[in-house]
């Protein structure tokens, strides 16, 4: 029984997904206190009219004590969770026993996220947001709703089955030579092609990537492109497998597909065939171990387009009405100037094969203007802090009069409505530099709230409505992307069975080392063997006992170590029923040196869930020098002594990253 | 003692809200507010806090099915139980831990309130383990003597067949008890409170001040718990003179005498006679102590009694459960509810190695009488009601006796007399013995800390210092607290080392015992990423080691 709800603060819905057992529960409750013979009402006004003595409730607590709710845990276990972001109160609730508090935070954290990269700075003003999440056509509305509601429920499904999302790093493909390869291949055939190409409307692609599943491998940027941020990547990937969703989970197989991809053997980890007595202590992390990978041969390839049909993901999913027209995503773009969070982009999804996706990000024409806007809204946002802390702003604000008295003028003659910021803002100056005025007072908050949402509102003029006209497109050419996936399709046709398989495999393990996730955070990537194989057979690719026992425990180790390490504790061992688990973190400087443990914060129960999506609680500086972040979890069974367990995670950790730097990021 | 009570308020809140009063609009929420701690808070935050939590708990609850039963604020957390109309609500800082307070209030708070009237605050000392995890102990040299001297103090007041059981506390500590961890508990609780308020405005407000240092208090058992306390006196009138245990023989040399004139048969008749459960209970009488506010309507009594009393209770059921040693020690989640504190004696800083510490070990189980016996009725029985009894307590300085007495101990000058004679010259002798221990400076207690809870004997054994603002032991608490909450909600998690950049800790547990424990001047430079040459990684060989020293032996 699973819900997460948006209110505004009149406890207006603007966003709700609910599973159908909450659904039901809410109609009977709703059922109940309805006379006979009345239908029952909109799923929506039910769901508002119960939650809405909470959302009161909340909104009347941070009003008169400051203080308001983190959450709510019922006898039966059900956990409510609540946060307030700006204007928008989230909820999250789960009856299902199978999220905690923290996960439950975390979704709501990952919502907002996704509202972001979706919304960009529209996201900044309250009553914009407001009418952009809760459309006044219902149509419309219930098409927005579902596509969110659907992305919600792809990035459930993804952080319940797949370790990248589960650590919130990105997971590669570890086969350096092919990347390498598709690197240079997406460089000097792709990127290079399409940029110079005529139909390509104005937009130039600044990323490029190729995801087997929700695996990277290949990604490229172009030389002028600035870094795209990890919790950017993570959200495009769901977004991705919103869109061609790949259904070959561990838990995706459905007994009815046992035939095609499942048996019922344990299928979690393979016990290598070659010992470590072959000479190398350091074998599993050698580039001898990879290659005795990609020998294995393909025993089986599972034809996904099965799975996709019995995917229940689909359902759901409203497909975009041209599959020609890019999704527009609003992504953190640095640059000498500064960093621009939101700056708008279009991502073309292409689909090479089912489980293998080609996606370009490219930047558009009118890229500026959103620089420029973004820069007001800091600068009245700044403003307003000034303000309201009793000081003077004037002299920023004079700075940048004249630059916005351009910029307005500017937008006059395009087909952007302009007039009501042109007002707001002739009564700002009238108010703020006219002598005898007002001046910078506290008076003048409203209307720097009201210029912020002015500016916003230009803002969803120009990257979100979808005012371009049919004769003049702004996007790729249809006959562009074909080519494009054409291309790449040619160039990784003979690999593509192998790195479908190659997917779901990935390192051999110590004896006695059942499972390891490694995470370099200063790249926000991820090395872990897959959990779904066996050694001996290879056509065993579905569900067993074992398979889930185990990834229950990589899921509740990762989900404690994040608790203890939001106390500050960087290193955990836990002897656990028959396992014995070990959690590390440090820090090295640019070099490799290890840099001594650092204090690390002590943060509120309440606090951003620690990972990359909702913010990256891993980038630090020590002595003014940014720091690079390893992360190590290993689940040995508890009957290795621990000096063995502590030498295997000794050899993992300074090992690992060897083998594998490649160019890739 | 001052100190520790005016520091360890961890309960920030504590209120009892009755939605019935609340019907119309125009009905001011104040008229629903039975009781609230803090008293002093303004009225209008009051309301707020009742007013907004009755009703967003009540919305949770519907939409759920099931009653909400924590809440969390970001700078509080409050634990809640809905009965009909009724709210009661449990207010906790932050930083306690959530399993401490679903436990806690399961486990007392509101029969505390019922049976105790009033009381929101939990013994000192608490706070930094969680209520469920206890309190500390003095780390100083006690000489087991004392310990049997308190026990005779104890006995010695027994003779008086008004006296039912008592217990000795010092500085918010046992010395030594004759009842259940839990009962002891909340005469700890009480007393505490009783001393706050007779500090604050010169005599305890609600009992009748007899003499200087003594008070007397009303307070409520249930029938199970008396009939506990009846069975166990009896039990120990009647053969503590025929099996004696082996400490027990080398006190008989000075008991013998002593003991000899009480008369264990009619002592024991005349408990039956006046304490029948049938003829004792008053509803009337609880409530007026425990709404203070004054507001004990008839019909309201009965609703407030029967929330916990009559319907399947589970607050009673749980505090009763308590009792029984086998619950303790299955259940991990309760394990931690009725421990103890005990004076440890084992050496401070490990530094001095005695041979006398096995002994000591069991004359620290000697103050636990009750424990191991088990529990003769630990079945709590359907509308359980409450008997009226007295509270005397009898306080020398940082000392205190607090005997559970018969009402017509109140009436009865000549008992009150022979209790307080006989008992004052001994209660002053122990008082400056104990006094005279005094504990060593902060920091100086050596290479490492530890903490042993029992969950059978409800005993928590320690070499912390107690006192609050002891920095250096604060990691140690801290993280204690954390792994203690992940042991109680795992059940098959032995144990565990955590570190951060200043400190390891390990903890482990088996059925019946968790144990803490930190070794200081580890190795200062320490990267994070794993060596097994890493000084973390040996705590678990020298916590063995090391608490063998202290009678703990973790196999």
């Amino acid at each position: 029984m699973k819900c997460l709800l948006i209110a505004s603060e009149s406890a207006e819905v603007l966003f709700y997904w609910t599973d159908p057992e909450f659904q039901q529960n809410v109609q009977q409750q709703y059922g109940a206190s309805q006379e006979e013979g009345h239908e029952l009402p909109a799923f929506e006004d039910s769901i508002s009219t119960l939650f809405a003595p909470i959302i009161i409730s909340c909104i009347t607590m941070v009003d008169r004590l400051g203080d308001s709710y983190a959450s709510f845990t019922t006898e039966n276990n059900h956990i409510y969770v609540l946060h307030q972001f700006d204007e928008c109160l989230y909820i999250a609730v789960n009856g299902d026993g199978d999220e905690d508090e923290d996960d439950l935070r975390r979704k709501i954290y990952v919502m907002k996220k996704m509202i972001e990269v979706l919304f960009g700075m529209v996201t900044l003003s309250g009553p914009l947001l407001r009418k952009e999440l809760r459309p006044q056509d219902t149509e419309q509305r219930a098409r927005l709703w579902k596509q969110l509601q659907s992305l919600l429920e792809t990035y459930g499904h993804l952080r319940e089955n797949d370790q990248s999302f589960l650590v919130e790093a990105v997971e590669r493909l570890i086969h350096p030579t092919l990347c390498e390869q598709c690197i240079e291949f997406l460089e000097r055939r792709l990127v290079q092609q399409l940029n110079s190409s005529g139909e390509r409307a104005g937009e130039e692609v600044m990323h490029a990537f190729i995801l087997v599943h929700t695996k990277l491998l290949a990604f490229y940027s172009s030389r002028n492109a600035s870094t795209l941020v990890t919790s950017d990547l993570l959200t495009l990937i769901i977004m991705a497998q919103n869109m061609y969703p790949s259904s070959t989970d561990l838990e995706d197989t459905g007994p009815e597909d046992a035939e095609s991809t499942s048996g019922s053997g344990p299928d979690v980890f393979y016990t290598p065939e070659p010992s470590p007595s072959e000479g190398d202590s350091d074998s599993s992390s050698g580039s001898n171990k990879l290659k005795k990978v990609n020998d294995i041969p393909v025993f089986e390839f599972v034809d996904p387009d099965i799975q996709m049909a019995e995917d229940s993901l689909q359902t759901l999913r409203v497909p975009p009405p041209d599959p020609s027209t890019p999704q527009r995503v609003f992504l953190e773009v640095s640059l000498k100037e500064g960093l621009y969070p939101m700056m708008p982009h279009s991502m073309y999804c292409l689909p090479l094969w089912p489980g293998i996706t080609l996606v370009l990000l490219t930047k558009i024409p009118n890229n500026g203007l959103a620089m420029s806007i973004y820069v007001y809204l800091e600068a009245f946002a700044k403003l307003e802090k000034r303000l309201r802390d009793g000081h003077d702003g004037s002299a920023a604000m004079r700075d940048l009069r004249g630059k916005l008295d351009k910029f307005i003028k500017a937008l006059g003659p395009s087909d952007i409505q302009s007039v009501p910021l042109l007002n707001v803002w002739t009564e700002f100056k009238s108010r703020a530099f006219a002598k005898g005025g007002p001046g910078f007072t506290k008076d003048l908050l409203p209307w720097c709230k009201n210029m912020k949402t002015q500016l916003c509102g230009i803002f969803r003029q120009c990257f979100l409505t979808d005012s371009g006209s049919v004769d003049a497109p702004r996007h790729l050419s249809p006959g562009l992307q074909e080519r494009a996936q054409t291309l790449v399709q040619e160039k990784l046709m003979d690999w593509k069975e192998f790195l479908l398989v190659k997917s779901k495999r990935n390192i051999t393990m110590f004896p006695g080392l059942i499972h390891f996730i490694c995470v370099d955070r200063s790249t926000g990537q991820m090395i872990a063997p897959s959990l779904n194989i066996t050694e001996h057979n290879t056509s065993e690719l579905g569900k067993g006992p074992v398979a889930h026992f185990i990834k229950r425990k990589v899921w509740g180790l990762v989900n404690t170590t994040r608790s203890y390490l939001q106390k500050g504790y960087s290193t955990v061992t836990l002897r656990d029923g028959d396992f014995y688990f070990c959690y590390f973190l440090w820090f090295e400087n640019e070099t490799g040196f290890k840099l001594d443990a650092m204090d690390l914060p002590v943060l509120p129960d309440d606090s951003a869930p620690i990972g990359m999506l909702s913010w990256d609680y891993y980038s630090r500086n020590h002595q003014g020098e940014v720091v690079r972040c390893f992360e190590l979890l290993t689940i040995h069974l508890g009957i290795i002594p621990t000096e063995i367990i502590l030498q295997h995670c000794r050899q993992l950790a300074s090992k690992l990253w060897e083998p594998s730097r490649n160019p890739l990021l | 003692m001052a100190e520790q009570q005016l520091d360890l308020r961890r309960c920030s809140y504590f209120f009892l809200y009755d939605g019935s009063k609340v019907r119309q609009e125009e009905d001011p929420t104040r008229e629903g507010i039975c009781y609230f701690y803090p008293e002093e808070t303004p009225i209008d935050k009051q309301e707020l806090l009742c007013g907004q939590l009755a009703g967003a708990v009540r919305c949770v609850s519907e939409l759920s099915s099931s009653p909400a039963h924590v809440v969390r604020l970001r700078k509080n957390k409050f634990a809640v139980r809905i009965k009909d109309d009724f709210l009661w609500a449990l207010g906790y800082s932050v930083d306690v831990p959530t399993v401490s307070v679903v436990n806690s209030w399961i486990s007392s708070s509101a029969c505390l309130f019922l049976q105790w009237f009033c009381s929101a605050k939990l013994p000192a000392e608490q706070r930094d383990f969680g209520c469920s995890m206890g309190s500390t102990i003095d780390s100083t040299n006690v000489d087991p003597l004392l310990l049997l001297k308190a026990a005779l103090i104890l006995q010695t007041c027994q003779r008086c067949p008004l006296v039912l059981a008592g217990c000795i506390l010092f500085r918010g500590r046992v010395v030594s008890t004759q009842m259940t961890p839990a009962l002891t508990r909340k005469v700890m609780v009480q007393e505490s409170e009783t001393f706050v308020k007779y500090q604050r405005h010169g005599s305890a407000s609600s009992s009748r001040s007899l003499d200087e240092p003594v008070s007397l208090v009303p307070v409520f058992l249930t029938t199970s718990e008396l009939l506990y306390l009846q069975s166990t006196a009896a039990d120990k009138k009647n053969k503590l003179p025929i099996r004696k245990p082996r400490l027990s023989r080398t006190l008989s040399d000075t008991l013998s005498t002593d003991s000899e004139p009480s008369d264990p048969g009619s002592s024991q008749s005349s408990l039956k006679n006046s304490c029948s459960p049938d003829n004792s209970f008053n509803p009337a009488e609880p409530s007026n102590s425990f709404l203070p506010n004054g507001k004990s309507e008839e019909g309201q009594d009965d609703s407030l009694y029967h929330s916990f009393h009559t319907n399947d209770g589970d607050v009673t059921d749980n505090s009763v459960s308590s009792l029984g040693p086998e619950e303790n020690c299955i259940n991990g989640e309760t394990g931690g509810d009725c421990e103890l504190v005990v004076l440890d004696l084992g050496e401070a800083g490990g530094g001095t190695e005695e041979p006398r510490d096995g002994g000591l070990r069991r004359s620290s189980d000697h103050t636990l009488p009750s424990c191991g016996t088990g529990a003769p009725d630990t079945q709590q029985q359907q509308g359980d009601s409450l008997v009226p009894m007295t509270l005397y307590l009898h306080r020398v300085k940082g000392l205190v006796l607090a005997l559970l007495v018969e009402m017509r101990f109140l009436n009865d000058a000549a008992a009150m007399e022979e209790v307080y004679h006989s008992s004052l010259a001994a209660l002053n002798g122990l008082e400056a013995h104990l006094r005279s221990v005094t504990p060593g400076p902060p920091g100086a207690q050596g290479p490492y800390i530890f903490a042993h809870f029992d969950s059978i004997q409800s005993t928590l054994t320690s070499n912390l210092s107690g006192r609050p603002g002891a920095a250096h032991e604060r990691p140690f608490v801290r993280a204690t607290s954390l792994l203690h909450s992940h042991f109680c909600n795992t059940e098959t998690l032995q144990e565990a080392i955590i570190r951060n950049a200043g400190a390891a800790v390990y903890g482990t547990r088996s059925v019946a015992q968790e144990t803490y424990f930190i070794q200081h001047g580890g190795s200062v430079r320490n990267s994070g990423i794993p060596n097994h040459q890493d000084s973390a990684f040996s705590l678990p060989t020298k916590a063995r080691h090391r608490l063998l020293k202290h009678g703990v032996n973790l196999l």
